[in-house]
């Protein structure tokens, strides 16, 4: 089992660790900097397993691309040529891109995925990711889907910080009764509770992906839109360049869905959440993707994580690794 | 100019009076006073 990962960020790095606690026999590990390569290969190495075997690749060539497994852990905006040359070389790829364009991208690659009978797991991050596994697994609780409603809050590391800085610039697509509507970044302020001990928190549109990734598995859904948490300043200084560093690491996060349905002809309301560093629980959720397309249980094509058939068995994985996920139940009743 | 005043004063009456009834007698509803975040576990994801 030879898995090739390449970019080893804050997230990327998180990955590599996850790695080491499989039955990934073979880890390649790729970053265009080769001061972070021998960092992350040296500390990858103290915790893998006796029978792993950890080495580093100096560029991205398609042999080294011809692994098992390629999870794309690099920053958004640099998946699009090795995940077609993976798939090309036979490889199944995972990548973690959060950038909407990207995302649309690696989903009309579904046609070269499916002839290479390989998978192509779109977004397998923390939002989405995680997301579309809490909207999938919230969306099997009902008959019917009308109302998907996902909120996120906090980034990755220093590249993630960059893509919401730009997200919250751009323009996003919200899928509204059968069509895709254009809205405008920083608008439509929303009061989304995340999961204590996060709390409250004013969320936004932008160019967010997680529409493009649910729509195509939840076609009969009305509504299908997508929030980000920032602060009044991260909206006033979102058409400025980055005025200083982003932190290493911008956890803890929060993710929190919301699905309005019916079962039988009740209208029911689903609420699930998750309180994370956003780095470890979308590392560890790539982890498992590339870990579920090495033994076959990933659907053939471009998809994201709520394509999967059920979103149980990785929920479970996930919870045997620390991430928690909540579940919001309030009594309507109690309303006045 | 004094009956353009005196509409003013009226309209601003009116609204205040208005006001205070639904101040008085309206209710905003109150808030779920149970339930709350819950960790999802095993048996749930079984």
């Amino acid at each position: 089992m030879r898995v090739v990962l390449a970019g080893l960020g804050t997230t990327g790095s998180h990955i590599a660790r996850q790695l080491t606690q499989s039955p990934v026999t073979e880890l390649v590990l790729w970053d265009p900097k080769p001061r972070r390569l021998d960092q992350v290969l040296g500390a990858v190495r103290a915790v893998a397993s006796a029978h792993q075997t950890i080495t580093t690749a100096k560029e991205l060539t398609p042999a080294t691309l011809g692994a098992d497994v390629l999870v794309l852990g690099g920053p958004a905006g640099t998946h699009r040529e090795p995940a077609a040359a993976a798939l090309r070389a036979g490889s199944h790829v995972v990548s973690i891109s959060d950038e909407a364009d990207e995302v649309a991208d690696l989903l009309a690659l579904g046609s070269l995925a499916r002839s290479a009978d390989r998978a192509l797991v779109v977004g397998a991050g923390f939002c989405p990711g995680l997301s579309c596994l809490l909207v999938s697994h919230a969306a099997a609780q009902l008959d019917r889907v009308d109302v998907i409603n996902v909120y996120r809050a906090g980034t990755g590391g220093p590249a993630c910080a960059r893509q919401h800085h730009r997200t919250l610039k751009h323009s996003g697509q919200e899928w509204l009764e059968g069509t895709w509507i254009v809205r405008r970044g920083g608008s439509g302020r929303d009061l989304a509770w995340f999961p204590e001990p996060f709390g409250a928190r004013d969320c936004y549109r932008g160019a967010l992906s997680s529409p493009l990734l649910l729509q195509p598995q939840f076609p009969g859904a009305h509504r299908i839109t997508a929030r980000m948490a920032a602060t009044r300043r991260d909206r006033f200084t979102s058409r400025l360049p980055m005025l200083r560093p982003p932190h290493t690491d911008g956890g803890p996060g929060a993710i929190r869905v919301e699905l309005r349905g019916r079962v039988g002809q009740a209208v029911e309301t689903v609420i699930l959440g998750v309180m994370d560093h956003p780095s470890v629980a979308g590392g560890t959720v790539a982890a498992l993707a590339a870990l579920a397309a090495l033994e076959g249980r990933a659907p053939v094509g471009a998809s994201g994580l709520a394509g999967w058939p059920t979103a149980r068995p990785l929920l479970a994985d996930l919870r045997q690794r620390g991430v928690r996920v909540a579940a919001f139940g309030g009594r309507l009743t109690d309303l006045a | 100019m004094l009956q353009l005043a005196r509409r003013v004063m009226f309209a601003l009456s009116l609204a205040g009076l208005i006001a205070a009834l639904f101040r008085l007698r309206g209710t905003g509803g109150v808030p779920p006073q149970s339930g709350g975040w819950r960790e999802v576990t095993d048996i749930d994801l079984t």
